[in-house]
C-alpha cells in the first residue's frame, strides 16, 4: 500500500517532494513537503484515493508556521504527513473544507489559535475561544489579534428566518449531555439545518502541555475524556514511550490491555443507559450504572481514583495488580455476561425502542472519509476500522478478537455495535488474564525528566469513542514543543448537521445521543 | 341549625355541597399520595428505595414537597402573555374536579348520579387540552409551544378511540349513568364479557390521554425540556402536576367502572374494592412509565388513526351486531 501510494504520487503529482519515513519512529509512512500552489492538488489526490483526513493541525516554528495534514486509509494502514509552510507574518493558506467537510472545523480552530487565514473559507468565526480574546494563544510569541479578524468576529449576525424558527438546543438542554449547544433551524417539528456551537468547556489543554514537563502533564488527558480516562492516559503514555524509545515490560502491556478494556466497558455501559434515557426510558440508566459501579470499584483498587484515572506511567504502571484485582475482574466478567440477557429483554427487543432507532440517522459508507469519523460510528457503516487491529498497541496484537460491524449505519447499528463490543471486551479481558505473564511491571531506568530526541511523532489508540491521535513535536527539552490531540467525538459530531437535516427533532436527539459525545473531549 | 339549613336549601343541595368538599379533599390527598406512590414504584423498579425519611415509609414526603413548592417564589418570565399564563394552571384544575362528581365510589357514595354521567367526564376531560394550549402559548417559549401543539394533536387523536371503546359497554347497558353501568355488572364484569379488547383500547388511549410514557410527548424532557410547563415554577407548576395525577386517577376510575365492576366485590366494602381496582390500574400506568421508552410523534398519531380507531370501530360493530341478534 505504502509503495503504491508513493509511486502514484511520484507519477501523478510532478514536483512534489516526497520521502519515506520510518513508521516505527515517526508513526507515519510518508512525508510530503508541499507548497501553497499544489496543496489543493495533493489533497484532491488523496480524496480520490479514498483517504480520510485524520488530522489537521499547525505548529509555530517562530520563523514560519507549519500546517500539518495527516491522511490515512480505512482499508489498509498508510499514514501520510503533508506539511505546508506558511509565513508567520500574515499567514494564509487555501481552504480544503470543500474537499473534506471536517477540515471546516480544523481550519476554524487553527485560525483562532494561530491566526492563519484560510482563503474562501465560508465561516471563520471562533470555534472555542471567547470573541474578545486579544491574542492567538498557541503562537510562541505574543501576536495580537489582527484588525481583519476583529471585524470578522463582529460582523457575525444571527440569520433572519421567516418561514420557521430557531431553537437553541443547549448549552443547558437535558439531552446534550454536558454543555454542547446546537442551533437548530426548524420548520415545524422538522429540522432544516443544525449547527453545533462548541467551546463551553474549553480549557486549552494543548497550551497547558507546552508549559509543563511530560510527567506533569500525565493527569491532564484523563480529564479531557472522563469516561475513557485510561484510554487517554494510554494514548499519552504510549506516544511518549515511542518517542523516547522506552520498552515496556510484557506484564505491564497485558495489565494495560485489561484495564483499558474495563474502562471501555464502563464507558459503553454509561452510554447505553444515557442513550435509552434520551429516548425516554429512564430505568436502564440506573441498571447500567449499577453494573458500572463494579468496574469503578475494581479500578479504584489499583489506580486509586474512580473516574479520572492516572494509572499508566512512562515505561509501565503506577503499581502492580494483585490477586484481589484478578478475582474481582473474573467475577465481574461472569456477572456482566449474566446481565446482557436482561438488557436484551428490556431494551434491545423492545418494539418501541426498535421503532425509534431503526433506519434513523443513516450514515452512508462513502460519506465517511469526508468526515473522518471513527469508532462505533464508522463501524456501524460496515467498515471494520479499529486502531486496536490496524496499529496494535499494548498487548492487542497477541490477543484474538473480532471487530463488530453494522450494515446500514443507523442508530440501531451503533447501539448493537456497542453492546457487541462490550461482550468482545469481556473476551479480551478473559484472554489477557489467562496469558498474564509474571515479571516487572515497569521498565527500569526511566529518567524522571524525559528529554526526547528532536522530531515529531503521531500515534493513535482506540478510545471508546473512536480514534484518538496524539501528535508531539519535541525540541529536546523536557517539555513538548507542541502537543496536539486529535479527538474522536470532534469528527463524529461533524456528521450531525448532515444526519439531522430533514429529520424530526425527536430523531435528531436520538442521533445526537448515538454518537456517545463527551463534550470536554471535543472542547479540550 | 342544621335542620334549618336543610329546610331552606333542600336535602339534595346539602348532599352535593358536602360531596363536593369531599371530592376536593379526595383530589388533593389522592394527588399527593400518587406522587408518593410514583416515587416508591419508580424507586423499586430502579433498585432504589425511594422516599423513606419523612414519616413512616416516607408517607409525609409529598406534604413536605407541597410545602416547599408553596414557599417558592412565584416567578413570571418577562414577555409572557400574562392573562393566559396565569389562567392556564387554574383552568387545568377545574375540569378534573367536575369529573369526580359523577363517579360512584360505592353504592351510595356518589356526589350526584346524573343520567349522562359519562358524557360529563368526557366533555370536561377534553377541556384540559385547552389549558395546556393556553399554557404553551402564554409562556412565550418555543419548547412550551411545541409541547402544547403536540398535546392538542395527541388529545384529538386519542379521544376518538377512548369514546369508541366505551360505546359498546353503553350499548350493553342502555344507560349513560355510571351507577347503572356498575349495577349491570353484578352478572359479570365487562372485561370478561366480550369487552376485553375494548378495555385494552380504552387503557392505551387513556395512557395517551393523560400524557404518560410511552406517550408523554407534550413534556418529552429529552427533547422539549419540560414541554408546556417549562416556564412554570412553584405552586403553578404544582397545579399542573396535581392535575396530571388526578387525570390518571380519573382514567383508571372510569376503566374500573366500565370494565372492572366498579365497587362490586366480595367480603370487603364497596369503596375499598373500588379503590383497590383503581390504584392497581394507576400502578400499571406508573409501571409503563418506568419501563418503556417514548414513541415518536408520527408513530403516536399513526398508532391511533391506523390501529386503535379501526380496531375500536370493529369492536363496536361486532358488539352491536351481536346485541341485535
Amino acid at each position: 500500500m505504502v509503495k503504491t501510494v508513493f509511486d502514484d504520487i511520484k507519477n501523478t503529482l510532478k514536483g512534489v517532494e516526497i520521502s519515506e519515513t520510518s513508521y516505527d519512529e515517526r508513526g507515519y509512512h510518508l512525508a510530503i513537503e508541499s507548497q501553497k500552489a499544489n496543496i489543493i492538488n495533493i489533497v484532491e489526490f488523496f480524496d480520490g484515493k479514498g483517504f480520510y483526513l485524520e488530522d489537521l493541525c499547525c505548529v509555530d516554528y517562530k520563523d514560519y508556521l507549519e500546517l500539518v495534514y495527516f491522511f490515512n486509509n480505512h482499508k489498509e494502514l498508510c499514514r501520510v504527513k503533508v506539511a505546508l509552510k506558511v509565513e508567520s507574518d500574515k499567514p494564509a493558506a487555501p481552504t480544503i473544507s470543500r474537499i473534506y467537510t471536517i477540515a471546516n472545523w480544523y481550519e476554524r480552530e487553527i485560525h483562532e489559535f494561530f491566526g492563519v487565514y484560510f482563503e474562501n473559507h465560508t465561516n471563520l468565526t471562533y470555534l472555542f475561544l471567547h470573541d474578545e480574546i486579544d491574542c492567538y494563544p498557541l503562537r510562541k510569541d505574543r501576536v495580537p489579534v489582527t484588525e481583519d479578524d476583529r471585524r470578522l468576529l463582529n460582523s457575525f449576525k444571527p440569520e433572519e428566518y421567516e418561514d420557521g424558527f430557531f431553537i437553541n438546543l443547549g448549552p443547558q438542554h437535558p439531552s446534550t449531555h454536558g454543555v454542547l449547544r446546537v442551533v437548530v433551524k426548524m420548520d415545524g417539528e422538522y429540522i432544516v439545518s443544525a449547527e453545533p456551537v462548541l467551546g463551553y468547556l474549553h480549557r486549552m489543554h494543548e497550551k497547558m502541555a507546552e508549559n509543563r514537563s511530560y510527567l506533569q502533564f500525565l493527569p491532564n488527558p484523563p480529564r479531557m475524556d472522563y469516561l475513557g480516562a485510561l484510554n487517554y492516559n494510554l494514548g499519552h503514555v504510549t506516544t511518549v514511550e515511542k518517542l523516547c524509545s522506552i520498552t515496556v515490560p510484557e506484564r505491564a502491556q497485558y495489565i494495560r490491555t485489561i484495564t483499558a478494556e474495563l474502562n471501555r466497558i464502563s464507558s459503553h455501559l454509561l452510554w447505553v443507559g444515557a442513550f435509552v434515557a434520551d429516548l425516554g426510558g429512564l430505568t436502564p440508566f440506573l441498571y447500567t450504572f449499577q453494573d458500572r459501579e463494579h468496574i469503578l470499584d475494581i479500578l479504584e483498587g489499583i489506580a486509586g481514583s474512580r473516574l479520572t484515572y492516572c494509572y499508566f506511567r512512562f515505561g509501565g504502571l503506577y503499581n502492580d495488580v494483585d490477586d484481589a484485582f484478578i478475582d474481582a475482574t473474573k467475577q465481574f466478567i461472569k456477572h456482566l455476561r449474566g446481565r446482557f440477557g436482561m438488557y436484551e429483554k428490556l431494551v434491545t427487543k423492545n418494539v418501541i425502542f426498535i421503532n425509534r432507532v431503526k433506519g434513523i440517522g443513516i450514515l452512508e459508507q462513502d460519506k465517511v472519509p469526508k468526515y473522518g469519523c471513527s469508532g462505533p460510528v464508522i463501524r456501524s457503516t460496515g467498515i471494520p476500522f479499529d486502531i486496536r487491529k490496524t496499529e496494535p498497541y499494548a498487548a492487542y496484537d497477541r490477543i484474538g478478537f473480532e471487530i463488530p460491524t453494522g450494515t446500514i449505519g443507523d442508530n440501531l447499528d451503533r447501539y448493537m455495535i456497542r453492546i457487541r463490543e462490550m461482550e468482545i471486551s469481556l473476551n479480551i479481558i478473559e484472554e489477557a488474564i489467562e496469558k498474564l505473564p509474571s515479571g516487572p511491571f515497569k521498565a527500569e531506568k526511566v529518567p524522571k525528566k524525559l528529554k526526547p530526541p528532536k522530531g515529531d511523532i503521531y500515534h493513535t489508540v482506540e478510545s471508546p469513542r473512536g480514534e484518538l491521535g496524539v501528535y508531539i513535536v519535541s525540541d529536546e527539552t523536557d517539555t513538548p514543543y507542541r502537543m496536539r490531540w486529535r479527538v474522536p467525538s470532534y469528527s463524529n459530531l461533524m456528521t450531525f448537521p448532515y444526519l439531522a437535516k430533514g429529520e424530526l427533532i425527536s430523531d435528531a436527539i436520538a442521533t445526537l445521543g448515538s454518537y456517545d459525545l463527551v463534550i470536554p473531549e471535543i472542547d479540550r | 341549625m342544621m335542620n334549618e339549613i336543610i329546610q331552606i336549601v333542600g336535602k339534595e343541595t346539602v348532599r352535593v355541597v358536602i360531596g363536593l368538599i369531599g371530592v376536593l379533599i379526595l383530589v388533593v390527598v389522592n394527588a399527593l399520595m400518587l406522587t408518593w406512590l410514583e416515587r416508591k414504584i419508580s424507586g423499586h423498579i430502579q433498585r432504589r428505595i425511594g422516599p423513606k425519611e419523612v414519616g413512616p415509609f416516607g408517607l409525609i414526603q409529598p406534604i413536605a414537597d407541597g410545602l416547599k413548592l408553596l414557599g417558592k417564589e412565584i416567578l413570571t418570565p418577562s414577555n409572557v402573555d400574562k392573562p393566559l399564563y396565569f389562567l392556564a394552571p387554574v383552568l387545568i384544575f377545574i375540569p378534573v374536579l367536575v369529573s369526580f362528581i359523577v363517579i360512584p365510589f360505592d353504592v351510595c357514595l356518589q356526589v350526584k348520579d346524573i343520567n349522562v354521567g359519562i358524557l360529563v367526564i368526557l366533555a370536561f376531560s377534553s377541556l384540559s387540552v385547552l389549558s395546556i394550549l393556553l399554557a404553551g402559548w402564554g409562556s412565550n417559549n418555543k419548547y412550551s409551544l411545541i409541547g402544547a401543539l403536540r398535546s392538542v394533536a395527541q388529545n384529538i387523536a386519542y379521544e376518538i378511540p377512548l369514546l369508541l371503546s366505551i360505546l359498546p359497554v353503553i350499548f350493553m347497558t342502555n344507560s349513560l349513568s355510571l351507577k347503572d353501568i356498575v349495577e349491570v355488572q353484578r352478572e359479570g364484569w365487562f372485561i370478561w364479557k366480550w369487552q376485553f379488547f375494548a378495555f385494552l383500547i380504552y387503557f392505551i388511549a387513556g395512557v395517551a390521554e393523560t400524557n404518560r410514557t410511552p406517550f408523554d410527548l407534550p413534556e418529552a424532557e429529552s427533547e422539549l425540556v419540560a414541554g408546556f410547563h417549562t416556564e412554570y415554577s412553584g405552586m403553578r407548576f404544582a397545579l399542573f402536576f396535581l392535575a396530571e395525577y388526578t387525570n390518571i386517577m380519573i382514567i383508571s376510575a372510569v376503566a374500573t367502572v366500565f370494565f372492572l365492576g366498579g365497587y362490586l366485590g366480595p367480603f370487603l366494602p364497596g369503596f375499598v374494592w373500588f379503590f383497590i381496582k383503581t390504584y392497581l390500574l394507576v400502578a400499571v400506568i406508573m409501571w409503563f412509565r418506568w419501563t418503556f421508552p417514548r414513541v415518536r410523534f408520527d408513530q403516536l398519531l399513526n398508532f391511533s388513526w391506523k390501529i386503535l380507531i379501526p380496531a375500536a370501530f370493529i369492536n363496536l360493530i361486532v358488539t352491536g351486531g351481536l346485541l341485535k341478534l
